[in-house]
């Protein structure tokens, strides 16, 4: 039995629990008092322990094995725990993850002996007589436990006293069928059953009698919630991602060619022809669904380590800071998933950094000593929001502006910054957000590489601010990268393709709602001034004169819009989106490259590039 | 004659210019394809082509080393790879695939009206000279990308 | 960091079996004993990570070494080696603090299996 192959299975449990610890442990410290974080850490802190044993990992186990004694011991201790307990236990899962990453990939670093005797100390401390590694059986905690020998084991007799004396080290082991005696006689038909009382999960319980060999089959008969939870684990799978992303690129090159069979039916004009298409294109829809479904995971997953990660921020800084987080339950693409959390922990760190001020500040200026940042997830259309929002000082938009000036991004004349312009100003490569704040240089991270990151993505960053009330960043990326669904928009001879996900609507030019703004053309649409962009002058060299009735796509990103007049639309398709080298000079406007329908290739508008 | 040394080039005609690309290099030969065109780059890059479901950036070969482009060509692609990555290259007719004599090959000569920077050896095909092309030196100034695409 | 393991039997064809078996899977066989006696004496010699242990030995047999071993190590990975129609004395040897068992004949998947569980 080699249990390498089980390594990166180890690896990504294991990170949920101790993800899992981290949020329990922020839990249990805002409400010492509380019964449940401890329980649950105390599972999670054991599920690692069973596992690192199984795999081999002694430094994974022991110190698992010494966090979950002090965790017992509080679990029955009297007191509530203290503030440096929580730095212990915080240490100790930091520990645990660092050495959990080690050992999954091949290199556990050393013990680190003096966090391992401080929790050990911790530990004898807070219960006197508390034995470790015992694991403190109760009365409510009893269970049937029915087990199964396979058939063409031997010694099966040998085999059940082995699954006993397994069951025995978690807790206490009553009213055995048949009784040891029969048992060892080998006479019974592989099959016996008896009682446990333990504070172990069924899963600890399962995973630590299967190690006696030769077991079948293990059933709990009564049903519990972890139960229920093993019933719904047994209908998931976990993937390889690189799998999924091999999947999504053929169903990509699937789309195409059912794009091209569409085209090819229709001109055909064949009803067997077009009935079999009209079939196969439903059914790649479908499938194209599924994939998409498959691959999306709720934002929940990167904004989990955020939490821990602040509080650890403010407890340096010295700062208060209350972190919310709201819509962890919103679904994103996988692959957008795992480029967003850099973009965002910047984010974070800039406004527990700047953004909030310290305690002292903030009782003079007359608000709550502890600050507030709130991280949030929203759907909108077809692209997801994600804002990061303190009610700190905000940004001294006189400091940003004058900056403006003497970079000559703005004139003079400009009496107001934007936000628009804060934006540009904030993003330019080396700005720092320090700066944005306080005038001079500093610290911070660029809003330029979140900017950079989050363009990537084919997403839009925003800024909001005002000065003594916060600031408000909002990354909205599309849902889905591979494929997208656009609107085929025509300039010329020329197709161009635009995403969906930043349509509001589509409108009929009409010269006589032709007004100015900002001496630039705009659009009255139902009373709003929206500023126009012509795709014909925009792409420069489509031939022809434009038709007198003229198609426009309303763009929208956050409350910003844009009217993009066009010569005609075409209708909407979904297409992938293929890599291809950008030339030198490429326009910004152009967001990617795409193969139609009928295997022309064709552009990709950008719509934030446009607003 | 045992093992005089070889150069493996295919040869091809852009305008009134006899070129030649070195057959390592040289991926595939397709015949023209519609190229979507990249607003705002140079007028040096045809466009986008679709190559069996991949996107291409194809570069006029007649614009890189101002040639007219001759009514009767048929017109043709060649497929390189130029600095780790695939360009098309478009041309007005592939004539031949050549194995010459590395001593007919003469290193660098003026030719009139080509950018000697772009000409790594001159030969002889027939009686007919033409040029060895520095493709990657041809290429240098259009590809590349200043924006990174997404 | 490969595990150590004492080897226990009397019969010298059974120890370079069982050797064999366990240097092949990357183990490292750290001593041999041929009687219960000698069997106790190198554990607490040697420490091995493991020690696989023939039931009938001369000079105390496996299961009262087991009784000895795990009288200061209850910890001790003993691996019982037993022939059929054993089952009461490898019953014994489980109560007695082993950890787990296989059957005579060896086949080396199940060795190597037994001997992870017990490691486990």
């Amino acid at each position: 039995m080699d249990v390498s192959k089980y390594a990166a299975l180890f690896l990504a449990e294991s990170r949920e629990h101790v993800s899992a610890c981290n949020q329990l442990l922020l839990e249990w410290e805002r409400d010492p008092g509380a019964v449940e974080p401890v329980g649950g850490l105390f599972r999670s802190i054991h599920t690692i322990k069973g596992m690192a044993a199984t795999m081999g990992f002694t430094g994974v186990a022991d110190l698992s094995h010494r966090t979950e004694n002090l965790l017992d011991a509080l679990r029955h201790g009297r007191a509530a725990p203290r503030p440096e307990t929580f730095q212990l236990l915080f240490r100790a899962v930091d520990a645990l993850g660092r050495a959990i990453e080690g050992a999954g990939t091949g290199s556990e670093p050393p013990a680190d002996e003096v966090l391992g005797s401080e929790i050990d100390t911790a530990a004898g401390a807070t219960v006197g007589d508390q034995r470790p590694g015992a694991i403190a059986p109760s009365a409510n905690q009893t269970r049937p436990v029915q087990v199964t020998i396979r058939s063409g084991a031997l010694m099966r007799g040998a085999r059940a006293s082995l699954v006993l004396r397994r069951a025995e080290a978690m807790g206490r082991v009553t009213a055995l069928r048949p009784p040891a005696a029969q048992l060892e006689r080998e006479d019974f038909d592989g099959r016996f059953s008896f009682r446990l009382e333990s504070e172990a999960s069924d899963d600890e319980v399962a995973a630590a009698l299967c190690t006696a060999g030769d077991v079948e089959a293990i059933r709990f008969e009564q049903t519990s919630p972890a139960e229920a939870a093993i019933g719904i684990r047994g209908r998931q799978i976990r993937v390889d991602l690189g799998r999924l992303d091999a999947l999504m690129k053929q169903v990509g090159e699937l789309v195409v060619a059912k794009n091209r069979l569409i085209v090819l039916a229709a001109a055909a004009q064949d009803p067997l022809f077009e009935e079999l298409s009209d079939r196969i294109a439903r059914l790649v829809s479908g499938m194209q669904g599924e994939v998409i479904a498959a691959r999306m995971a709720p934002v929940g997953e990167v904004f989990d380590r955020f939490p821990r990660l602040l509080r650890d921020v403010a407890r340096d800084l010295g700062k208060r800071i209350r972190f919310d987080m709201e819509g962890e339950e919103i679904e994103l693409d996988r692959s957008i998933l795992d480029e967003i959390g850099e973009p965002l922990l910047h984010l974070i760190r800039n406004a527990a950094d700047h953004g909030i001020e310290t305690p002292e500040r903030r009782t003079a200026s007359g608000k709550p000593a502890e600050g507030r940042i709130l991280l949030s997830a929203s759907r909108e259309r077809n692209s997801v929001a994600l804002r990061v929002s303190d009610d700190g000082r905000g940004i001294d938009r006189a400091a940003i502006l004058a900056k403006a000036r003497r970079e000559e991004m703005a004139d003079a004349s400009v009496e107001t910054l934007t936000d628009d312009l804060l934006l540009r100003v904030l993003a330019r490569p080396g700005f720092s957000t320090a700066e944005a704040v306080s005038g001079v240089s500093g610290r911070g991270v660029g809003v330029d590489a979140v900017m950079t990151r989050v363009r990537a993505l084919g997403g839009t960053l925003d800024v909001k601010s005002e000065v003594g009330r916060g600031t408000t960043f909002t990354i909205r990326v599309p849902l889905t990268l591979a494929i997208v669904r656009a609107l085929l928009a025509v300039a010329g001879n020329e197709r161009y393709a635009v995403p969906l996900a930043y349509v509001a609507e589509t409108v009929e030019f009409d010269p006589g709602a032709v007004t100015s703004v900002r001496s630039r053309e705009a659009l009255l649409v139902r009373d709003r001034v929206i500023p126009t962009v012509h795709l014909r002058h925009l792409v420069a060299g489509a031939a022809g004169p434009a038709p007198p009735r003229r198609p426009t796509i309303i763009l929208e990103v956050g409350d910003r819009r844009t009217a993009l007049v066009v010569d005609a639309l075409m209708g909407q398709q979904d297409i992938v989106v293929e890599p291809f080298d950008a030339p030198r000079g490429m326009p910004p406007f152009v967001g990617g490259a795409t193969i139609l329908a009928d295997g022309a290739p064709a552009l990709i508008l950008d719509a934030a590039a446009l607003l | 004659m045992p093992d005089s040394p070889t150069l493996h080039s295919v040869i091809f005609r852009i305008g009134a210019l006899i070129c030649a690309a070195p057959a390592g290099i040289v991926r595939e030969i397709l015949p023209r394809l519609p190229a979507t065109r990249i607003p705002g780059v140079s007028e040096a890059i045809e466009g986008l082509v679709n190559v069996r479901g991949s996107l291409l950036t194809v570069l006029d070969g007649h614009v890189l080393l101002h040639q007219e482009r001759r009514a009767d060509d048929e017109g043709a692609i060649v497929l390189l790879d130029v600095g780790g990555r695939r360009y098309g290259l478009a041309v007005g007719q592939v004539l031949d695939f050549l194995e010459v004599p590395a001593h007919s090959v003469a290193q660098r000569a003026d030719l009139p009206g080509v950018d000697p920077r772009l000409v790594r050896a001159v030969g002889l095909r027939g009686d007919q000279p033409f040029i060895l092309l520095d493709v990657e030196a041809l290429f240098a100034p259009i590809i590349g990308a200043d924006g990174q695409l997404p | 960091m490969s595990h150590t393991v004492l080897v226990c039997d009397d019969a010298i064809f059974m120890r370079t079996m069982i050797s064999d078996i366990l240097a092949q899977a990357g183990f490292q066989v750290v001593g041999e004993a041929e009687s219960g006696v000698q069997a106790v004496e190198k554990y607490h010699q040697l420490k091995p990570d493991l020690v696989t242990m023939d039931i009938v030995m001369p000079d105390m047999g496996g299961i009262e070494a087991v009784r000895e071993i795990c009288k200061t190590d209850p910890e001790a990975k003993i691996l019982m080696c037993s022939a059929m129609g054993q089952q009461a004395l490898v019953v014994e040897a489980i109560q007695a603090g082993a950890k787990d068992f296989v059957v005579k004949p060896f086949q080396p998947s199940r060795v190597l299996e037994a001997v992870q569980r017990v490691l486990g």
